[in-house]
């Protein structure tokens, strides 16, 4: 489904503080599954997970989604495959302070020009699936940390992307909410999602619904899984 | 369109979500922008309003007024030019009036005293303007005390007080009759404070000003329309003079406004990177920015301009009387027609609301255009 040839990401290039994230990455990501990177602080991971859900390019070599080559589509076009194709879970949720929880929910959609109504029913029966349907009016701010991450879920599937992307989704969360967190990483992957998780949590990579741990160390793969 | 329609529906929905969400901050903002917004309107308001009346004023005033100078100051003018001047082609009457000022130290306030024909005031009376009723406390049949010139006083009655219609220009204006007038100061028979011309033609006036002057080298023809420019230059420089003394307020606002180009709050950085990196383009946030400018700046507008108009057109510009009025001590006291157009709404509206926007545009593209992984990273 996605593959990587080659990729290179280097920051600060050509400057006293250069710092080469990620060197000859090749790797490919099967769909349908789950698959883990593992490493620790500072090996790549993020900065993996970045160009694999079109956030940022690579520096060199060339990154396939669906068979297409997306390296070079101006911001506009990777804006478009991104929020279309991938649902983002955040480390710390980054959830939007201030509005309520079904607000949130909703705005990675406000820009594909959904009419308002049925946007809302689809949140709120996102919000209902993952248990959290009476919290719709309340503000972020008032969630607790498993509801918080529920919110973050629910937010990264209101598009019905293809692909879910959870950058160290565990790392403010206790072992209970951690392994709730799992069961709904297996919810998705039998709905027919691929899942592409960086974490060091042995929670997250033992997990067994895990299909895949790939390890990463200095920006390389070590091993494949 | 359906689905261009829904997008603007949403992210208008997430401007408003965004302005509530900063209430405070926007509420004094919108303080500030609509109180300058009011200021520099009612400076505006109000000048084109009275350049308006004065004009209107003005156009029955005598087409040529002649003066005589002598060592360049305004001196009497004999009768006989008069008979002279009314030979020149085009001169329809030529009348000479008599008028001077009058300093009257129990308010000290400075009267126009004034010969008037038409209407013909009995000895010992006179039409007083409203300005002068006010400040002396006097009704009509009310004596007022005049000192001469040699030191003697004279009482006259009050006959009539000016229509309120004439108060800009009547305030300070006292109509006597001619004895009473010399009475107090002394003219001596056969001349003239200045000459009045009405001519025939108005395309003519210059050349029969020019011809004045070949006739008479020592008199100085003044026109009507050069009179409407100087008072188009005085209130306009009053209206500036209103603005610099304003300009702390401008200046605060300036600050404000800088302060918003240059930077955007950590919490709002943070946002738009959570945005770009649930999806956003960059023209979606910019657009939610664009309309936050334009809800904040227009909305201060409106509320600044109307605020204007109110206070302008009926509360009777308290805040600006003295500058605007004059220096005097008789401030006219009318309510102004209201006199302005497109011209001046647009101005003002370029002058506030387009740099706002512009502004507030600037330091939300340098944040929009920020790579979205920044999110995964903070």
């Amino acid at each position: 489904m996605i593959e990587l040839h080659a990729v290179r990401k280097v920051f600060n290039a050509g400057r006293s503080n250069e710092f080469v994230a990620l060197d000859g990455i090749s790797v490919g990501i099967e769909s349908a599954r789950v698959t883990v990177l593992k490493g620790p602080s500072g090996s790549g991971k993020t900065t993996l997970l970045s160009l694999l859900g079109c956030m940022a390019r690579p520096t060199s070599g060339r990154i396939l989604f669906q068979g297409r080559e997306i390296t070079s589509l101006p911001e506009r076009f990777l804006t478009e495959i991104r929020r279309r194709s991938f649902g983002f879970i955040f480390q710390q949720f980054h959830l939007i302070k201030g509005v309520t929880v079904l607000e949130n929910v909703m705005f990675p959609a406000y820009p594909l020009g959904i009419a308002h109504r049925v946007l809302k029913q689809k949140a709120e029966g996102l919000l209902e699936m993952f248990g959290i349907g009476a919290k719709a009016q309340s503000r972020v701010e008032w969630l607790s940390g498993g509801e918080s991450q529920r919110v973050a879920i629910a937010r990264a599937l209101i598009n019905d992307p293809e692909v879910i992307i959870a950058d160290e989704p565990t790392a403010h969360l206790d072992s209970k909410l951690s392994k709730e967190l799992m069961e709904f990483v297996r919810q998705m992957r039998s709905d027919g999602k691929t899942i592409l998780v960086a974490s060091h949590d042995p929670i997250v990579f033992e997990a067994d619904v895990v299909d895949r741990v790939i390890e990463m160390r200095d920006g390389q793969i070590r091993d494949r899984g | 369109m359906k689905h261009f329609l829904e997008r603007h529906r949403n992210i208008l929905d997430f401007t408003v979500s965004s302005l509530l969400r900063r209430k405070a901050k926007n509420l004094a903002l919108i303080v500030v922008y609509t109180f300058v917004v009011f200021l520099v309107a009612s400076v505006v308001f109000l000048v084109s309003a009275i350049r308006r009346e004065a004009a209107l004023v003005l156009a029955k005033a005598p087409e040529i007024v002649v003066q005589r100078l002598v060592a360049g100051r305004h001196d009497y003018i004999p009768l006989d030019y008069a008979d002279s001047i009314k030979e020149i082609k085009g001169v329809q009457n030529v009348k000479g009036r008599l008028w001077g000022y009058y300093f009257d130290p129990t308010t000290s306030a400075n009267y126009t005293l004034m010969v008037s024909e038409n209407p013909a005031i009995p000895s010992g009376s006179i039409i007083v303007g409203r300005g002068v009723a006010r400040g002396l406390l006097a009704k009509e049949n009310g004596a007022i005390p005049f000192k001469t010139y040699d030191g003697s006083y004279v009482f006259l009655k009050i006959k009539e007080i000016l229509d309120a219609d004439l108060e800009i220009v009547s305030s300070d204006l006292i109509l006597l009759c001619e004895g009473d007038f010399k009475r107090i100061f002394r003219t001596l028979d056969g001349l003239a404070t200045d000459l009045v011309l009405e001519v025939r033609n108005h395309r003519e006036l210059t050349t029969i000003a020019t011809k004045i002057t070949q006739l008479f080298p020592d008199t100085r023809p003044v026109l009507r329309d050069e009179i409407l420019r100087t008072y188009d230059a005085v209130f306009d420089w009053r209206g500036g003079l209103c603005i610099v003394v304003l300009s702390g307020a401008i200046l605060g606002f300036i600050i404000l406004v800088w302060d918003k180009a240059t930077g955007l709050s950590a919490e709002e950085k943070r946002e738009i990177g959570i945005l770009k990196g649930i999806g956003w383009e960059t023209s979606d946030i910019l657009l939610t920015k664009f309309w936050e400018g334009a809800v904040i700046s227009l909305s201060s507008f409106f509320l600044g301009v109307i605020l204007a108009y109110a206070h302008v057109f009926m509360s009777g510009f308290v805040l600006f009387e003295p500058a605007i009025k004059g220096w005097s001590v008789l401030y006219p006291r009318f309510s102004l027609t209201p006199a302005f157009g497109f011209y001046q709404v647009s101005t003002l509206f370029f002058l506030t609301v387009v740099p706002y926007t512009l502004t507030t545009i600037i330091p939300s593209w340098r944040a929009a255009t920020i790579d979205p992984d920044m999110v995964m990273r903070s």
